[in-house]
């Protein structure tokens, strides 16, 4: 059975938002940091941001490249693309949902 | 400090993440935010590897977050105008042995407490444009925190506010100083969110504002610096604001914190 990023628990929301930044490419921690802190406005931790990478990698969401001056980047694996837009599908279906309640259209 | 913090991590994950999150950490300033989130990341690493972490629980861990700010800065901000009400209305004619002088006692050490969380869980953005004024508002109030406690702890042992505790000083003052370095140190913090725009900045200066008339009107009301009505005016008003500022630097943390819209094509996000 493949992971699921809700069984990264606390780190989940972290996780997701890593498997987006990557998804155009693959990046390094800080890049991946800065990435995510730029588009959400929150700010990600270091350690947490090493404990999200530590458990998608150990799951196979993701796999480190070689370092390049010290730097190693990340890229998604195709498990983890699946994952990803397996649930970015399930997060859009339920905000389709959460739109027609409300009487709106879904954009 | 880099190097201190990548030890504190089990050996086996030095070895394979060390060299790279070491980049990380040089990258920009260290905030106490960033060195509270690499603690609990340094924690759950070594749980992780127990086996009493991730992988036996489902993923649970530890992460530091505006959210913990956030509900700390509320809780802080509540238990402060507890805390500050309270203490006004007393007039300090409690000796502190009382019923209401033990929940005035406890309410300002749960609240130094919520504050100091307050102050790591919301600095994440200011320590990256003002590092020096982040750590100082993060120093005299941790500082303030153990000088005050130990006031406190001397009061309960020796069941009397008026003991000579340390040079020269009663338990009370010293219990005092500490709390005034926390108040000063919420000011420091307030002119640093100001600056970085990073919270609501109205909240900012309402903090500000707060903290620094907590000094005078407590002078004012009680040693004749200013006319009583402008010490109890100054005094009225840091009740309300200190703590309403800490809640609404809370608050903002909070709205910061929930569901934003995020795109996934080209960057940012």
């Amino acid at each position: 059975m493949e992971p699921r990023i809700p069984e990264l628990g606390r780190f989940a929301e972290p996780a997701l938002l890593i498997l987006v930044s990557l998804s155009d490419g693959p990046k390094h921690g800080y890049a991946i940091m800065a990435d995510v802190e730029a588009g959400t406005g929150r700010p990600l931790g270091p350690g947490t941001l090493y404990a999200a990478l530590a458990r998608l990698e150990e799951r196979g969401l993701i796999e480190a490249l070689a370092p390049v001056d010290r730097r190693r980047p990340y890229r998604l694996t195709a498990t983890g693309a699946t994952l990803l837009a397996e649930q970015l599908r399930e997060l859009s279906e339920f905000a389709d949902l959460g739109l027609r309640r409300l009487g709106r259209t879904p954009g | 400090m880099i190097g201190r913090l990548i030890r504190l991590y089990p050996a086996h994950w030095r070895a394979r993440y060390g060299d790279e999150f070491a980049v990380v950490l040089e990258e920009r300033p260290l905030g106490p935010f960033d060195v509270a989130d690499v603690l609990l990341g340094a924690l759950d690493a070594h749980l992780h590897l127990r086996g009493l972490g991730a992988a036996s629980q489902h993923g649970k861990g530890f992460a530091m977050s505006l959210r913990i700010g956030g509900y700390a800065a509320i809780a802080g901000g509540a238990l402060w105008f507890v805390a500050l009400a309270g203490n006004a209305i007393n007039d300090g004619a409690d000796s502190g042995s009382s019923v209401l002088g033990i929940t005035l006692v406890t309410a300002i050490v749960v609240a130094t407490a919520a504050t100091l969380v307050a102050l790591v869980g919301l600095s994440a953005f200011q320590s990256r444009r003002h590092p020096v004024l982040t750590w100082t508002a993060f120093a005299i109030p941790a500082i303030g925190a153990v000088v005050g406690l130990l006031g406190v702890v001397a009061m309960a042992v020796a069941g009397d506010t008026d003991t000579t505790f340390i040079g020269g000083l009663s338990a009370w003052a010293v219990s005092t100083i500490g709390v005034t370095a926390l108040i000063l140190g919420s000011a420091l913090f307030a002119v640093a969110t100001w600056l970085s725009g990073s919270l609501s900045r109205a909240a900012a200066a309402l903090l500000f504002v707060g903290a620094l008339l907590v000094v005078p009107a407590i002078g004012g009301v009680t040693g004749g610096l200013v006319p009583p009505v402008l010490g109890y005016l100054a005094l009225v008003t840091a009740i309300l604001a200190f703590p309403i500022g800490w809640i609404a630097l809370g608050v903002s943390a909070l709205r910061i914190d929930g569901p934003r819209p995020i795109t996934l094509e080209g960057a940012p996000l």
